[in-house]
């Protein structure tokens, strides 16, 4: 669905993104990680055609970008950097005027289409009011109800439940996944681990303009083979397991083992009462924190 | 295409554009092989030629003048569109351009309309003997045919030594036209003028364009064509029906010129500083020398002398033994003393040096008399 | 797009602010001279002022050379120098873009929809003044009927036409405001700056005109030939400084166009 090769860009001298090489597949959920100010925007803004790339190639949908972008971005939702509407229109009017604009959108199925767009991120009941009048969230629903409008094959979302309530972001959430279910890919760029952790199958992180890292969720979070082991009887334990403790934190140990079942029977079998008996997964915030550097936007005394 | 390819597409542009207003001067002007008389004999002959176009005339004369002359130096001292329309000296029509409306002068045999759009009047008056300058007088053709009189158009070695000769200049493109060059090189020690360029239209003889040079370098008035054309203006253009509602007033006296000509009890000399008086003899106004030197002496009634030696002193005229004199580029202005009995004062005015000034104000206090 | 763009020009509130506080001024110079029947002295004012207290019906063309010089061209330079950097500044840019529409049929559409608001205003403008100069101005006493500069009579027909004339011409003298805004627009962050730019190369054109020594530069000068309308109504019409009026804004809507066009095909839009 997305493929780049190469994708660099400068601004003036600074290389804001490097040689990244994405591969989002169709069907799937890509989250886009990285700290503020590692590129992410840029590469999205890229994708979409809003900036050029130094080097490298862009392909959607199995055309070139941005030189086929009249035929791509039509099938293409997108949300760049929170949303945007003219203020002193109503939210329906910025969502007609948005689609009369360009390709795809009809006339004749434009109000329904509204409707049912304002109905999925929950604006149904929304009244006259100016943009201007509404709350942060409401804008941000009214952006992802622009994206919905000619169902696009593909979501771009940059931080989609940015000023959200709780609620709010659940219910985008729910939205996200029943779309995806129908068959939307969508690439979601996010600094939010936890959203992307319960949305993804696939992430990409991206560290100071570089992809430091492009895996299954499924891959990441894959046993380690380790063990957590819980029980009151710490010291016969470590002693029944002299070499395989790695580590041991008040009442849990960690333990390298390969087969639990065999561990199990060893810890029993030596008396030992076991609480728990858990493997060890790696959480994709350690997975990331240790393929980024220091996040960017702190300032450290040379 | 890349943005280098783009930028150099806006630069061709741009220079194209810029080219455009000079396309139509970059095509050389085609010359004549015509000696300096005859094609000064080419301008004489086309001084009846009828023509139409546009006319922008530009003077660096700074009369001091304001209120009732203020037409004189708007037209000596600044720019001036007009607009013709001429049949013959007999039926012409001249437009002066302003932004916010026009002054129109519509001439018939030996009357002539003035319509003035913003006054919203129309005054009718006969053609006077004598009269200050107005708007049809800066028309090349007008102009060139008031300096060349007078002019010699043979090599030079026969005329006389104060007479003005001429040579020929590079052509020119003026409005679409091939325009002839003749120099007119003022000899007569008498004139404040150097030297006047034209331009003369290589078919019909009708002046182009002029520029006349004092001291300087820079022509102190200059008169060109903007577009012209040479086809016999329709009789309906030149004619004047007044709007429904405007009276037109008949004007007897055009101005104080005029005026002083007709009804002041003084007259002139016949000769003024070795210059032939060129108007009727026995008027109040005496006009002197022919071609580029000229002089007129018009006398004044003295509170009317009044308020112009103020402004001839607020210009920075020199004041001596009673007269005022002062220097507009080569038009000099000079009041002289006072006259008794009837309290007259001379207005002396000219395209001549101070010195010939001084030597006519000298004429007039002894040879002026009542009439 | 073009559509899209009128229908925002038009619902915008702040497009008929400017156009109130435009025909503000000839509404207000209307009244003053209704009530003090006081005109200009000849030579002096905007174009047709000194003659609207007797004719009337001369007061849309008045009403025009009054915003003509300035308050116009200043509304021309805020609209169209809001056009790009306005959307960009507002965010709306983006998507706009990736809609997706044309980089270069966006600034086709932006430059219309600039027309369009001059059209609009002009003709309020010419609207105000017409129902202004019967009601208030005019001497009904009189039945003198409208005359060119050059003293022939009009019809009511032969006005309504030079009326018209004057107007199209108005609004072809603002597209080269118009097209410098917009390059400008494409160019700087933020509207103001388009508009300021946009001004300065105004105030620029205005002075150079008066200065002899740029009499070189006059045939380029954007303002040169704004006032040459009044040409229109001289008898026979000089067409000479309205023909070149016309070409001089179409070198600097191709110009300007061109270079907007140039500057945002590959401007990266980071705002």
């Amino acid at each position: 669905m997305i493929r780049t090769q190469g994708l660099t860009k400068y601004f003036g001298r600074i290389r804001a993104v490097d040689d990244v090489a994405l591969e989002v597949a169709e069907g799937e959920i890509y989250g886009f990680l990285g700290p503020n100010g590692s590129g992410k925007t840029t590469t999205v803004r890229m994708l979409l055609g809003l900036v050029l790339a130094t080097s490298g190639s862009i392909e959607m949908m199995g055309h070139p970008m941005p030189r086929r972008a009249r035929e791509v971005l039509p099938e293409v939702g997108s949300l760049v950097e929170g949303p945007a509407a003219y203020p002193g229109l109503s939210g329906r009017a910025n969502l007609s005027l948005v689609d009369a604009m360009g390709p795809g959108g009809s006339r004749a199925t434009r109000s329904r289409r509204i409707e049912e767009a304002l109905e999925e991120v929950g604006l149904a009941g929304v009244d006259r009011r100016p943009v201007r009048a509404y709350s942060l969230g409401m804008r941000q629903r009214l952006g992802l109800a622009a994206t919905l409008m000619r169902r696009p094959r593909l979501l771009v979302l940059d931080e989609p439940t940015n000023g959200l309530d709780p609620q709010g972001i659940h219910e985008v959430r729910e939205l996200l996944l029943r779309l995806n279910r129908e068959g939307t890919t969508i690439f979601l760029s996010s600094h939010l681990l936890a959203e992307v952790e319960q949305l993804c199958h696939r992430v990409g992180v991206l560290d100071r303009g570089r992809l430091v890292l492009q895996e299954s969720l499924a891959e990441i979070r894959r046993p380690t083979g380790r063990w957590y082991v819980e029980t009151q009887d710490v010291a016969r334990a470590r002693a029944l397991l002299d070499g395989q403790v790695d580590r041991i934190e008040g009442d849990r140990l960690v333990v390298r083992h390969d087969d639990s079942a065999a561990l199990n029977r060893l810890l029993v079998e030596g008396g030992v009462r076991v609480t728990a008996l858990t493997p060890e997964r790696r959480t994709l915030e350690e997975v990331v924190l240790k393929a980024t550097t220091d996040s960017p936007d702190k300032v450290v005394r040379p | 295409m890349r943005p280098i390819h783009r930028w150099a597409v806006v630069a061709g542009v741009f220079v194209l554009l810029a080219l455009a207003p000079m396309a139509g001067r970059a095509i050389p002007a085609h010359d004549r092989s015509l000696s300096a008389g005859q094609l000064l004999s080419l301008v004489r002959d086309g001084y009846t030629a009828p023509y139409s176009g546009t006319v922008e005339a530009s003077g660096r004369l700074g009369l001091p003048f304001n209120d009732r002359f203020t037409d004189l130096a708007d037209l000596l001292g600044g720019q001036t569109r007009l607009r013709v329309w001429w049949r013959g000296p007999d039926d012409w029509r001249v437009d002066r351009l302003l932004d916010t409306g026009e002054v129109d002068l519509f001439h018939h045999q030996d009357v002539t309309t003035q319509w003035d759009y913003e006054r919203d009047e129309a005054s009718v008056g006969p053609d006077p003997e004598i009269r200050l300058p107005r708007d049809s007088d800066l028309l090349p053709p007008r102009l060139a045919a008031l300096l060349l009189a007078g002019a010699d158009g043979s090599d030079g070695s026969s005329g006389s030594q104060d007479e003005s000769q001429v040579s020929r200049l590079g052509a020119r493109r003026i409005a679409g036209r091939d325009g002839l060059g003749l120099r007119l090189r003022v000899d007569d020690p008498r004139s404040s003028i150097d030297h006047v360029d034209l331009w003369a239209d290589a078919s019909t003889g009708t002046v182009l364009a002029i520029d006349v040079y004092g001291a300087g370098s820079v022509p102190v008035l200059t008169s060109a064509f903007t577009s012209f054309d040479s086809a016999r203006p329709t009789f309906d253009v030149t004619r004047f029906r007044a709007p429904a509602g405007v009276r037109q007033h008949f004007e007897p006296l055009l101005d104080f010129a005029d005026a002083a000509n007709q009804y002041a009890p003084l007259t002139p000399p016949e000769t003024l500083a070795g210059l032939a008086r060129s108007n009727r003899k026995g008027r109040g106004v005496g006009a002197y020398g022919t071609g580029p030197t000229r002089l007129v002496a018009i006398p004044l009634q003295q509170r009317d002398a009044a308020v112009l030696t103020d402004q001839l002193y607020n210009s920075g005229a020199t004041m001596r033994h009673g007269q005022s004199l002062l220097r507009a580029g080569p038009l000099g202005i000079m009041l002289t003393a006072i006259h008794s009995p009837f309290e007259f004062q001379w207005l002396l005015t000219g395209t001549v040096t101070d010195d010939t000034l001084r030597r006519a104000a000298a004429g007039l206090a002894r040879g002026s008399s009542y009439r | 797009m073009i559509a899209v763009e009128l229908t925002k020009m038009l619902r915008s509130r702040r497009s008929w602010v400017t156009i109130a506080v435009i025909d503000a001024l000839p509404i207000l110079v209307a009244v003053l001279l209704a009530v003090t029947d006081i005109g200009p002295r000849p030579g002096t004012g905007p174009a047709f002022l000194s003659a609207v207290l007797t004719k009337g019906e001369l007061y849309p063309l008045a009403a025009v050379a009054i915003v003509l010089p300035l308050f116009l061209p200043a509304a021309v330079a805020i609209t169209a120098g809001d056009a790009v950097a306005g959307e960009a500044q507002q965010g709306t840019l983006r998507y706009v873009l990736v809609r997706p529409v044309g980089r270069t049929r966006l600034l086709v559409a932006k430059l219309v929809s600039v027309t369009a608001f001059v059209l609009v205003t002009l003709l309020v403008v010419a609207v105000t003044g017409l129902v202004l100069g019967v009601l208030l101005l005019g001497d009904s006493n009189s039945a003198t009927p409208t005359t060119t500069f050059s003293g022939t009579d009009l019809t009511t027909t032969q006005l309504a036409q030079r009326t018209g004339l004057a107007l199209a011409y108005a609004l072809l003298s603002m597209l080269g405001v118009a097209a410098v805004a917009l390059f400008l627009s494409t160019v700087v962050r933020t509207p103001l700056a388009a508009a300021m730019g946009t001004l300065a190369l105004l105030i620029g054109s205005t002075l150079l005109l008066t200065l002899d020594a740029a009499h070189a530069l006059r045939p380029y000068l954007v303002t040169r030939y704004w006032l040459s309308f009044v040409d229109l109504f001289r008898d026979p019409i000089l067409w000479h400084d309205v023909v070149l009026g016309v070409l001089l804004q179409a070198g600097y809507v191709v110009l300007f166009l061109a270079a907007a066009w140039a500057n945002f095909m590959t401007k990266d839009i980071t705002d």
